[in-house]
């Protein structure tokens, strides 16, 4: 079976074709993304307007190439996919538009998928055998949420950001420290030459047992070290590499730390890190060590499939599509939403 | 307009001031923040959609994704922030004027960039860093209310 994903959440225009067969599982034939970082980097952030413009221009010749690449044709697609919610819904609605215009000229069915749960399932597509349960971390620019999942379908969210996202806090730290967007991988870039022990930002822990996280109390003590109000009191003294790498040390510690206390409180031995900052090296590395400690094993998808992509929605789709057949080919009223849980 | 000015001293004393502020919303009011990143304007938001009554309260959480969050208070409370937004144009596309001036209560972060578009009758309230805690808050309002009745 031939699926297209199609997805334009947020920054990214992208359309990927995978292949469903009983010898060979789930396999990507092509995952196409156009990034609008470049424009967004101007801004320091993702501006709607802007990248519902781009997913215009983007999406047709995105979905071309996913399908030469793929070395398919359009007809020979089975089962179409795209991201429904949540995110912004100008940008949504390009993809939603888009994909059920060409299922409808086609007569083929659409599955809308949840973005959050493309990313918890992206993992399937490298990893195939990997059994439930598991907990899911999926930290992105916006969201930062912990899930325990059951099944394919059956999520149960256990914590949640009361604030910023992770990648939020990054993004706006990076804009403070003025080193550019997406922040996540330039903090990452410039904590290299840094001393993570060099200034001792808050971690927020909420209380002993939560598994709820907050990230704009490190935030604000950021702004108050670069403010002069905590030592050094002195701006000149600076060490931008040691800022960065301070804070994304403070970031990690209490994603990690949320983490293992979930694995400990549900006594499950799998976590899977997913989603944009799923790629930060420090969090993977951080991961891994503490996993091999304790015995809890720690996977996460590649980068490519870390950021937001369309192969894992239309892995996502394809899981949908097995228990919903029926209700793939009555598409007509489905809608874009901004916010939505799993 | 008059102005009141109050010094909190700690986050949970700025959400403390902000669920007062809350308590004296009524349906229509248009609220917007002033401050840079990290001065606390989502800390004080938080705190005024307490005020309002809205039950989902664990969870009010930053609006900077997704741009505008819902809940439903005493009355419909929106939650914008337009710190990604870079011009005029682009707030227009999102819609906001379809929440302003209706039975909503509005609060808006980084309120400077709505520029012209900003109703005459609203409630400010700038925020600046004293110290490593500390933050003053300037309320100006075109009525007395917040006058007599902040200083708890």
């Amino acid at each position: 079976m031939l699926i297209l994903g199609i997805e334009t959440s947020c920054d990214e225009t992208a359309a990927a074709v995978v292949e469903v067969s009983h010898e060979h599982g789930i396999k990507i034939k092509s995952n196409i993304i156009a990034s609008q970082h470049e424009i967004h980097n101007k801004y320091g952030g993702v501006v709607p307007e802007l990248a519902c413009r781009r997913h215009i221009e983007n999406i047709n010749p995105v979905i071309t190439e996913a399908i030469d690449k793929a070395g398919v044709k359009l007809n020979d697609i089975e089962l179409f996919a795209v991201t429904k919610c949540p995110g912004l819904v100008v940008a949504l609605l390009v993809g939603l538009s888009t994909a059920k215009a060409i299922a409808y000229a086609l007569k083929k069915p659409l599955i809308g998928v949840n973005h959050l749960e493309g990313h918890i399932l992206s993992i399937f597509l490298e990893k195939p055998d990997l059994s439930f349960p598991f907990f899911s971390l999926l930290v992105s620019g916006g969201h930062t949420e912990l899930y325990l999942i059951e099944d394919f379908g059956k999520y149960k969210a256990l914590g949640r950001s009361r604030d910023d996202a992770a990648g939020e806090a990054f993004d706006k730290a990076s804009k403070m420290l003025k080193l550019g967007y997406p922040g996540g991988p330039a903090i990452e870039k410039t904590a290299i030459s840094g001393n993570p022990l060099s200034i001792n930002f808050p971690r927020a822990y909420i209380d002993k047992d939560s598994l709820d996280f907050s990230f704009s109390g490190v935030k604000t003590a950021l702004k108050n070290y670069l403010d002069g109000f905590i030592p050094p009191y002195s701006t000149s003294s600076i060490f931008l590499p040691d800022v960065a790498a301070s804070f994304q040390q403070a970031v990690v510690d209490v994603l990690i730390n949320k983490a293992f206390l979930a694995a400990k409180m549900y006594n499950v031995k799998t976590i899977v890190i997913a989603g944009g900052v799923a790629s930060n090296k420090l969090l993977r590395e951080g991961m891994k060590k503490r996993g091999t400690a304790e015995g809890v094993s720690v996977y996460h998808p590649s980068p490519i499939l870390c950021t937001d992509n369309a192969a894992m929605i239309a892995c996502a789709g394809y899981h949908r599509f097995i228990k919903e057949r029926d209700a793939c080919c009555n598409f007509y009223d489905m809608d874009a939403e901004a916010q939505m849980s799993l | 307009m008059k102005s009141v000015v109050i010094i909190s001293s700690s986050p949970e004393e700025s959400q403390k001031i902000g669920r007062a502020i809350g308590k004296l919303l009524t349906a229509g009011d248009v609220v917007c923040l002033y401050g840079d990143l990290g001065s606390g304007k989502t800390c004080l938001a938080q705190g005024i959609i307490k005020g309002l009554d809205v039950a989902e309260d664990k969870y009010l959480r930053s609006p900077t994704f997704t741009l505008i969050n819902q809940y439903k208070g005493r009355m419909p409370v929106c939650h914008l922030d337009l710190y990604r937004l870079d011009n005029i144009n682009e707030i227009e596309d999102i819609g906001i004027e379809e929440h302003i001036g209706g039975d909503e209560v509005v609060i808006i972060e980084w309120a400077e960039r709505l520029e012209k578009l900003l109703p005459e009758k609203r409630i400010d309230i700038h925020i600046s860093s004293v110290n490593v805690n500390t933050r003053k808050l300037i309320i100006s309002c075109p009525d007395n209310r917040f006058e007599e009745s902040l200083y708890i």
